[in-house]
């Protein structure tokens, strides 16, 4: 204690030099509006730039969750989209109303992709919503750019989905322009590029028509789009045209796929099954 | 050190500070030449003052300038920081032959160039805290500087002028 006194008394002159000055620039920097307004600017600046980078690098990490948040707005909106499109009114003249049932026909439901491939001839796709959430097999799954492929088996929390890169899957399709009908098949190679099959020869088809899911479709809703026509061959012994179509979806890349419920499946389904049998 | 020169150096700066805060205080040369008279406080003190009581009058002196210039501690920091640094300067300032017992910052009793070269460190350090501190702001560090020097050179002239009035009898 004696040795602090004497430590304090040896260094009087700088003790109180230190005191004056911190006393000084305090007054200096609290009564002075133009050095107020220096230091709190300077000091605000500072503190802008450690949040926004904090902000930054919490936000980076926040981006998965973003990313859920967003899937399911998405999935929110594609069944408002649904709604809203079987609303428009077909261009007959005659009186028509769209039910209720068929306005809420659609429903999305974002789920991720934990596992896929896209090498084999026969590929599947695993994603983390079951029948827990609603997922039945024969359901639809789309990504935000196109279609993806049909729900095969669920278990609680997981359900496989048959890729539309699967050489006996194929959808039902349409050409956008012309509404000529045919159907897409992968031909078990190149995950870009499938078929369009049995569309007529003598149908006008041009390259860069769009091709999307067609009315008559049992899995799909309409219109979900699926490709473009890359490529027009017609074989000369052949009634059809031989179609590529350059597929929207990046199947390599999908983290994101959204499941279609179709509320009148089960309905449609035993209706077309009670079809008379031809003899 | 007399009774008689302390009375004397005190009422001086009694004087100085009336000076400064009455007229000096809206004079500028050209709008970058100050004249802080004030400093005699700082530059003409006894040699071997005590330097508790030295720091103290300083901030007094500063405190008192800063009141009437509305400027809050920067005076007083400048002050302070300079009654802080004189002994220094006396020790980078030291004669051949050392300083004398009876030692007194005057031009009769020292040489001009040691004068001038310890009023020029006094006013030039004290001046550059002045106008940095009042600026805050390093994109006005070119006008701040041309203030300093200009307002060196000017106290320079000025304490040389008042050595004359300073002579012995």
């Amino acid at each position: 204690m004696f040795q602090l006194f004497q430590f304090l008394a040896r260094q009087k002159v700088i003790l109180l030099l230190l005191l004056l000055e911190l006393v000084n620039v305090w007054s200096v920097f609290k009564y002075n509006s133009y050095q107020h307004t220096v230091y709190f600017n300077t000091t605000n600046q500072w503190a802008a730039s450690v949040l926004a980078t904090t902000r930054e690098v919490k936000s980076y990490h926040q981006l998965r969750v973003v990313n859920e948040t967003l899937a399911q707005e998405n999935a929110k909106l594609r069944s408002e989209l649904f709604r809203l499109k079987s609303q428009q009114q077909p261009e007959s003249k005659l009186p028509y109303f769209v039910s209720e049932a068929m306005l809420n026909r659609y429903q999305a439901v974002a789920a991720r992709v934990i596992d896929q491939s896209t090498e084999m001839s026969q590929n599947f796709l695993t994603i983390d919503k079951g029948r827990l959430d609603g997922i039945q097999p024969g359901m639809a799954v789309i990504s935000s750019t196109g279609i993806v492929g049909k729900v095969m088996s669920c278990t609680d929390n997981l359900s496989l989905i048959v890729s539309v890169l699967h050489t006996s899957n194929s959808v039902s399709a349409k050409l956008k322009r012309s509404g000529e009908l045919g159907y897409i098949k992968w031909p078990g190679y190149q995950s870009e590029v499938a078929d369009l099959m049995d569309v007529s020869k003598y149908k006008k088809v041009v390259k860069g028509d769009t091709v999307v899911t067609s009315d008559y479709n049992a899995v799909f809703p309409p219109n979900i789009p699926i490709g473009i026509v890359a490529k027009v061959g017609v074989e000369k012994d052949d009634t059809f045209h031989d179609i590529k179509v350059m597929l929207f979806t990046q199947y390599a890349t999908l983290k994101y796929v959204y499941v279609i419920k179709n509320r009148l499946a089960s309905q449609q389904a035993s209706l077309e099954a009670s079809k008379p049998k031809i003899e | 050190m007399t009774v008689s020169f302390n009375y004397k150096w005190f009422f001086a700066v009694l004087l100085s500070i009336a000076i400064q805060v009455m007229f000096l205080r809206d004079i500028a040369i050209a709008n970058v030449a100050f004249c802080f008279i004030y400093t005699w406080f700082l530059v003409k003190a006894p040699m071997k003052v005590n330097p508790l009581l030295f720091l103290l009058g300083a901030m007094a002196v500063g405190w008192l300038i800063d009141t009437f210039y509305n400027t809050h501690g920067i005076h007083a920091f400048a002050c302070v920081l300079v009654a802080w640094l004189r002994p220094l300067f006396f020790r980078i300032l030291t004669p051949a032959n050392g300083y004398d017992e009876r030692s007194s910052i005057s031009l009769h009793e020292m040489k001009w160039l040691w004068f001038f070269s310890y009023v020029f460190l006094m006013l030039l350090s004290h001046h550059v805290l002045l106008f940095f501190l009042e600026a805050s702001d390093w994109s006005l560090l070119g006008i701040s500087l041309l203030k300093t020097f200009s307002s060196t050179l000017l106290g320079m002239a000025v304490f040389g002028i008042l050595e004359f009035f300073n002579r012995p009898q």
